[in-house]
Formats: C-alpha cells, sequence, structure tokens
C-alpha cells in the first residue's frame, strides 16, 4: 500500500503521528547478559537489536578476510598492530513480515558487516590491544526500518559496556525526505528517523556521527534522491545523531548509578569529588 | 594464500607526507582522473575500459527466461563480478574478498536498483518469458579504483548491447537473429557513473579522488558517491572509516557531479563514434524506412 | 671491456659461430641465459640481445622479464617482513618466499648493538647466498672488509618499482653508453638535490629534502621504463618535467 504523503502538507504530520524532527520511542539497556564482556539492547521504535561483545581476546582461527573484519595497518602480517573488529550479524527469520531467513554470505548482510566493523575500528582505540580481536555479535529480532543506525547504536552501547577505551560513541540514525526524486518542489522537508513503510516509499540515508561533533563515521543512501536535498537530509540526519547520543549516553549513566546503589561496583577513589547524577 | 603485499613503511610515510604538501605520486591534482580509456569490442555489448593502469572489462549478453514468480511483469538483470588472479595476485578464485563484496553491492546499488535498466521493457510474455539481461565484469588490472572503472563499463556495455528484435502473434514468441532483424538497444532510463573519494588525515581533512593501488593502501576512509548528469544521487556509500566532517562530504558531492557530467559526455562521444563506424557501409542508411521524395 | 651489438635471438635458436668469441687462453665463458649441451652447441634459452664481449672470452643475453630470481652478489632492496631469533625474514618480491638476513650481519653488530629494524622497513643488501633449492641469504656488511658500504637500513625517502631490464641498465657502471640511462644526471644536472640506491630486484629507493624532488625522480623512473625512451627522448622528458616544476 503506497505511503499516503499526500496528507503530510495538511497535518504536518507522519503516519504515525510524528512531526518531521521527531525520533521514534527509544529505549536501551546494557548490561543485559552477565555472561558476555558487554552486552546491550536498544529499540528504536520497532526495530529491536541485540549486541554481545567479546573482548580483547586471543584472536582465533584467521578467516580469509571474508566480511566483517577490519583492522588497521598491517593486516596482512602475521601480526597486526591493531585490535580486529569483527562483527557478525544474525537476522532472525521472524524479525520482519515475511518469514525470510537470509543463509550465510548474503552479500547485504556482509556489507553491513563490515560497514560496522569498519566504523566502530575508528572509534575504539584499537592500537591498546595488538594482536587480539574484538567480537561483536547482533542479533535482530524485529525490524522497522533504520536496521544500519540500530545496529551501530547497539554495538556502540556493548563496547561501552565492555569497557573497551573509544574516542566518543558512534551514534547512528536515518533521515529522508518527502521529495521525490525528479521532483524540484521546494516545499520538501526532510525527516528524521524513517520507518519501514517511510524508507520504502522516500528516499532516506543512514548517517553515524562521532559523538556530539559534526564528523560523519558513515553515510549509506540506497535511493534516488536530488543533490539538493542533501545538504537538507544531512543536517537533520546529525542534529538526529546529537539527540540520540544524549540518550545513549543517558542509558549508560543511569546504569552506572544504578550499579553503585546496589553494590555490584565499588565506588571508585576519587568518585566523591566527581558529580554522579 | 598470497596475501596482499603491504607497501614499506618509507612508502607508506612518505605517501602521507607528500599528500599533506598536495603532491601525488604521478602529479595529478587532487580532484583530478586519470586518463579514462574506453573501446567496445566487435560484438555489441563488450565494453573495455582503462583507468590508467587499472582494466576492466565488461560483457553483457541476454537470453530469454522465466521471470521470478513474484514479478511476473520484470525482466531479470544480474551483474556478476569476477575478481580473478589475473587482477592481482592477492585474488582468489571463487573465495570472494571483502573487496569484492563491495565492489559487486555498489554495482548492485549503483546500477540495477537505481532503475538505470528499465526491467519491465524486458518482460516479453507477462508471467511466462522474459529477457534475461546480464553482465560480467572482469578485472583485468588492479590499480586502484576499480569501483569507478567497473561502473563506468557496465553502464557503456549495457548502452552499447542490441538484444535480438522479437515479435509475438497470437501467443507465440519469436526470436529473430541479427541476420533477419537488426537488434534493438536496451530500455535505458539514465546512466549512473559512480565516484569515489579517498580520505588521508588523522581527521579525513585531505580528499583525493581516483586513488591508485598505492594511494589506496594508506587511505584511512573511502566514499563512492553515485550520480547521474541530472543531478540525482543514486547512492552513497561511505562504510565506516575516519570520521570525516559533514561539510566535506557536500563539497565532494558537489565536485561528484561535476565529473559525472564529463564522464557521461565522454561516454556519449564514444557511443557515437562507435555507431558511426558501425554504419559506415551505410547500413544506417539501408535500414531507415524514409523514402526520398 | 668491449662489448659488441648482437642480434635479438629466441630461445632455441642457433648461434651464428662467428658471433662466438674465441680466444687463445681463456676458456669461453657462458652467461645468463645461454646454456651448453655438449659437445658443442650452445642455445640460448631465454629472449633477449646476445651480448658478447671478446676480451674476457665471455657470451650472456640480455633479457628483461618481470620476476627476480636471486643470483649471488646482487645488490638489492627488500623489505623486512618479520624477525625471528636471530634473523630477519625480507621480502625481495611481492608474493615471492623471503630471503633471510642475518641480525648480526650488518657494520659493527654484536648481540647487544644491533640495529633493530621494524617490519615494514627496507634494507639495501648483497645476495650472499642463491640457489634454486634454498632461500636466499643476505647480508648489509661486506664480508671481506667487514664495512657497510652503503649498505644497511634506508631511513625516509620512498622506493619505486621498476623493471629489471632498468635496474640492470641503472647499475651498470657506465650507465650512459652500456645502458642507455642518463635520466638520474640529467635531473641531478638541472639541479635537483637527492640520492638513490637502485635494486636489481626492481626497486629503486629515492631520498631528498624536498618531497616534491622525490616525486619528480619518481615519474621520471616511471616514464623512462614504461616509454622504453632512449636517451634524447630521456633529456626531453626531463626538460618538460623541470619546467612542468617551476
Amino acid at each position: 500500500m503506497p505511503l499516503d504523503t499526500s496528507a503530510y502538507g495538511l497535518a504536518l504530520l507522519r503516519v504515525d503521528g510524528r512531526r518531521w524532527n521527531e525520533l521514534r520511542r527509544m529505549h536501551a539497556q546494557i548490561r543485559t547478559q552477565a555472561a558476555a564482556d558487554g552486552s546491550s539492547y536498544l529499540e528504536m521504535g520497532h526495530t529491536k537489536v541485540m549486541c554481545v561483545v567479546t573482548g580483547p581476546s586471543e584472536p582465533g582461527p584467521r578467516r580469509g578476510g571474508l566480511g566483517g573484519t577490519a583492522s588497521g595497518g598491517g593486516a596482512s602480517s602475521a601480526q597486526s598492530k591493531d585490535a580486529e573488529v569483527a562483527v557478525s550479524i544474525v537476522v532472525a527469520g521472524f524479525s520482519s513480515v515475511d518469514r525470510k531467513r537470509p543463509g550465510r554470505g548474503d552479500k547485504r548482510i556482509l556489507e553491513l558487516q563490515s560497514t560496522i566493523s569498519s566504523a566502530l575500528a575508528a572509534s575504539l582505540h584499537t592500537h591498546l590491544f595488538p594482536h587480539s580481536t574484538i567480537s561483536i555479535s547482533l542479533h535482530v529480532l524485529s525490524q522497522d526500518g533504520s536496521l544500519l543506525a540500530a545496529l551501530i547504536n547497539a554495538a556502540t552501547l556493548a563496547c561501552v559496556d565492555a569497557g573497551i577505551p573509544m574516542t566518543d560513541y558512534v551514534v547512528a540514525c536515518t533521515a529522508g525526505s518527502t521529495s521525490t526524486y525528479a521532483a524540484n518542489d521546494e516545499a520538501a522537508d526532510p525527516l528524521l528517523d524513517l520507518n519501514h513503510q517511510e524508507e520504502q516509499e522516500l528516499p532516506g540515508l543512514t548517517v553515524a556521527t562521532l559523538g556530539q561533533t559534526d564528523r560523519v563515521a558513515v553515510l549509506v543512501c540506497e535511493s534516488r534522491v536530488q543533490v539538493s536535498r542533501l545538504e537538507g537530509m544531512l543536517a537533520v540526519g546529525v542534529d538526529g545523531c546529537k539527540q540520540v547520543r544524549e540518550i545513549l549516553d543517558r542509558v549508560v549513566r543511569d546504569k552506572g548509578h544504578r550499579m553503585l546503589l546496589e553494590g555490584t561496583v565499588e565506588r571508585g577513589a576519587g568518585l566523591d569529588d566527581m558529580e554522579v547524577d | 594464500m598470497p596475501r596482499e603485499a603491504e607497501p614499506s613503511l618509507n612508502e607508506k610515510q612518505f605517501l602521507l607526507q607528500a599528500i599533506q604538501e598536495n603532491l601525488r605520486l604521478d602529479g595529478r591534482e587532487p580532484d583530478q582522473y586519470r586518463p579514462l580509456g574506453l573501446t567496445f569490442g566487435d560484438e555489441h555489448g563488450v565494453a573495455d575500459v582503462t583507468l590508467g593502469k587499472t582494466r576492466v572489462l565488461a560483457r553483457a549478453s541476454a537470453e530469454v527466461t522465466v521471470p521470478y514468480a513474484d514479478r511476473p511483469l520484470d525482466g531479470v538483470f544480474t551483474i556478476a563480478t569476477e575478481l580473478s588472479p589475473m587482477a592481482s595476485p592477492a585474488f582468489e578464485v571463487n573465495r570472494p574478498t571483502e573487496t569484492e563484496v563491495l565492489l559487486s553491492r555498489l554495482l548492485e546499488k549503483t546500477v540495477r536498483r537505481s532503475g538505470a535498466l528499465d526491467t519491465e521493457s524486458l518482460c516479453l510474455v507477462a508471467g511466462q518469458k522474459c529477457w534475461s539481461v546480464r553482465v560480467d565484469v572482469h578485472v583485468l588490472s588492479h590499480d586502484g579504483n576499480l569501483i569507478d572503472a567497473s561502473c563506468f563499463a557496465v553502464v557503456a556495455a549495457l548502452r552499447h548491447f542490441r538484444k535480438p528484435d522479437t515479435s509475438i502473434e497470437g501467443g507465440v514468441l519469436t526470436v529473430y537473429t541479427p541476420a533477419e532483424r537488426e537488434p534493438v538497444p536496451l530500455g535505458w532510463l539514465h546512466s549512473p557513473f559512480c565516484v569515489t573519494w579517498s580520505y588521508f588525515g588523522d581527521e579525513g581533512e585531505t580528499a583525493l579522488l581516483d586513488a591508485t593501488r598505492a594511494e589506496e593502501q594508506v587511505r584511512v576512509g573511502s566514499c563512492t558517491i553515485s550520480l547521474n548528469r541530472h543531478g540525482e544521487i543514486c547512492q552513497i556509500a561511505k562504510l565506516g572509516g575516519t570520521p570525516v566532517d559533514a561539510l566535506m562530504l557536500l563539497q565532494c558531492t558537489s565536485i561528484a557531479l561535476a565529473k559525472v557530467k564529463e564522464i557521461s559526455s565522454l561516454l556519449d562521444r564514444k557511443l557515437d563514434e562507435d555507431t558511426k563506424q558501425r554504419n559506415k557501409g551505410g547500413r544506417a542508411a539501408e535500414l531507415t524506412a524514409e523514402n526520398d521524395r | 671491456m668491449a662489448a659488441t651489438e648482437q642480434p635479438i635471438v629466441l630461445p632455441g635458436d642457433a648461434i651464428d659461430p662467428s658471433l662466438i668469441p674465441t680466444h687463445k687462453k681463456q676458456p669461453l665463458r657462458l652467461g645468463p641465459g645461454l646454456r651448453h649441451i655438449p659437445p658443442s652447441y650452445i642455445v640460448p634459452t631465454v629472449a633477449g640481445q646476445l651480448v658478447t664481449d671478446q676480451k674476457k672470452n665471455s657470451m650472456w643475453i640480455e633479457y628483461n622479464s618481470t620476476r627476480y630470481i636471486p643470483s649471488a652478489n646482487d645488490l638489492v632492496i627488500g623489505q623486512v617482513q618479520r624477525s625471528a631469533t636471530d634473523l630477519y625474514y625480507v621480502n625481495l618480491s611481492p608474493y615471492t618466499s623471503n630471503a633471510m638476513l642475518p641480525h648480526l650481519a650488518f657494520e659493527g653488530a654484536t648481540k647487544k648493538t644491533r640495529p633493530q629494524l621494524a617490519a615494514g622497513a627496507l634494507v639495501y643488501a648483497r645476495v650472499t647466498l642463491a640457489n634454486r633449492h634454498m632461500d636466499a641469504e643476505l647480508e648489509c656488511v661486506s664480508a671481506t672488509t667487514g664495512k657497510a658500504e652503503g649498505l644497511g637500513p634506508l631511513v625516509g625517502g620512498m622506493a619505486f618499482d621498476v623493471s629489471l631490464g632498468l635496474a640492470r641498465r641503472l647499475l651498470m657502471a657506465r650507465s650512459r653508453e652500456a645502458g642507455g640511462v642518463e635520466v638520474l644526471e640529467l635531473l641531478g644536472a638541472e639541479g635537483l638535490a637527492f640520492e638513490t640506491a637502485v635494486g636489481r630486484n626492481g626497486r629503486v629507493w629515492v631520498s631528498s629534502d624536498s618531497a616534491k624532488t622525490i616525486v619528480l625522480v619518481g615519474r621520471a623512473l616511471r616514464e623512462t621504463d614504461e616509454g622504453d625512451l632512449g636517451v634524447e627522448k630521456q633529456r626531453k622528458l626531463v626538460k618538460k618535467l623541470i619546467r612542468g616544476m617551476r
């Protein structure tokens, strides 16, 4: 059923009742699995993703560089100077409307793995752990648009939970535009955080930034759109990423606060001087 | 398994230093492409592209098959990429490397998903017969920037290709050989081209166009932008790597548009030359149905 | 040492007996590319130019190949791959097996004071041992005098790849007459200050204070190599590059 964007101009509300610059309900938890080094669970609207991080640990048997691994310079010599970030994504068969099980070696999944791997490798301080591997496992439980963005956010949270040193959060979100590719209408508005229906009908892109800065780590646009729309979408996307970062940061701090209250963690020396809110 | 030959420390350091000083090893400007060469084969649909020392061959072919069950009105269009040890000893046959996966995904998104080829025009009998167009891309030599060269080769091959003419009478499909009826070109909607930028420096502040193999090995990030000359972005892929300022990306996109227009006119010119050459014998005049009055 | 111009031969060709040099006392020496089938057949095994030397009573074939095969006493530029207990594994050409360079084969090296080479460093070395059955061995010090004589790790600069034929011509004592390669001298004559090291395995290391000079030298080498330029064309190339730089 084609998305009815004609009504957008009248009430400026999207099908799910959001305005153009509103994110969907985002809910995240960290340390969901006690057995793993780091774990997280993230919901962006109805897109639900789980992530587990193990590492840095001994490198496993070397795979032939097939999708999902990224390391710094010197990757081909027997010892690499940086830790390798290995990502594996499993999409559950029940995650989308039709039951589909993408087999191993599905190129779309391989591309996602490679993207997340190199996005995180740019932020994690991999030079501190030479000759080791950081393994990130992502499971997609439900898909409703913005899949890559949710995967990146979940992976970042899990790495924060695992305590791997990083420069800043790598946060992602999607942005779209109500214009079609041929039209030159000036009245087209950029939209923030697309759901599945909007992703199928409207041009959109996924953008990931490094924390609060304007530096873009990942930019993926798979639909046809006029060049003039790009600036608007990118600006809205970067802005949305800043909002996402706030949310994720608050989740991490809340969890830390709760762990202090429960006594799971001893209050570190010098923390009395810091403000824990 | 032979792995990528790593450049030495001296080479890496020098390349980075030279790029900081705005010098490239072959004396090009930061936004200058290497000389782009295109030759067509004798058969329709064979395009041989050279971009400096990178060489890619694309071949388009078509056959009649059954359409997909969920898309009875569309034809089948596939792009297959081959990275063999001919391109570089680091590749192995039948073992897809990350480069190959990314290359084929980018070509898919740029040419197939953007609707450059009108798949509805490939339909012959709804639900039963359709054309299946297949483009095989072979990388003959790898000296950097496979993506741009491959995309150009694919588009050139498809625009050069002629499929056999058909007619349907009472449910019977007749496919004419080239001797009986002149083959017809494919239904082509727009020509997308890829432009790949490589980033260098701690914050990705220096951007270069069309990196050679040596430059690719020391880059910290890359972004491939696919556009057609009407200013429509078909896809953008910056898959990780060092984060780059958003304004820089927008600048890269606008320079990319200018380059795509140049490349597009180059392709049009080459296609025209080729058509003229084939019609030297005056075949075009023979085939037209106009009468002189 | 008069080397005369001779015809191009293909593998298996018969050599005109009048071309084979004769000498009263010295036996005939065959160099690379020729094979002796007793009693009296001399057959070329590679395609190239047959060169004879009357004074030394020797003949060999000048040929250009792309795969470097190590032979003793060659000067090569290698890239250190990794370090084992007593030696470095040094790679001479990509995708081939490594040559071995002992840790102590440097000038004035003892167990405590030896140069530490990181993976990826370049060294200028001489091949000591090379035969078909074993990996090659290198040294960075002259075995007789104990001095480095220019060998050792190469710091800074840039390494360019050239064809083996050009590397051999660059290494000839009188490269202008014998090899027909003048491009480096011409660049020096134009006032560019740089130093080079040529490896027989097809690598040339260039170092200079200014990156522009290094890029220029690299371009000159590459165009001489690919265009197969003669001395006249090399002069024109150098002039064009210098003009482009200024």
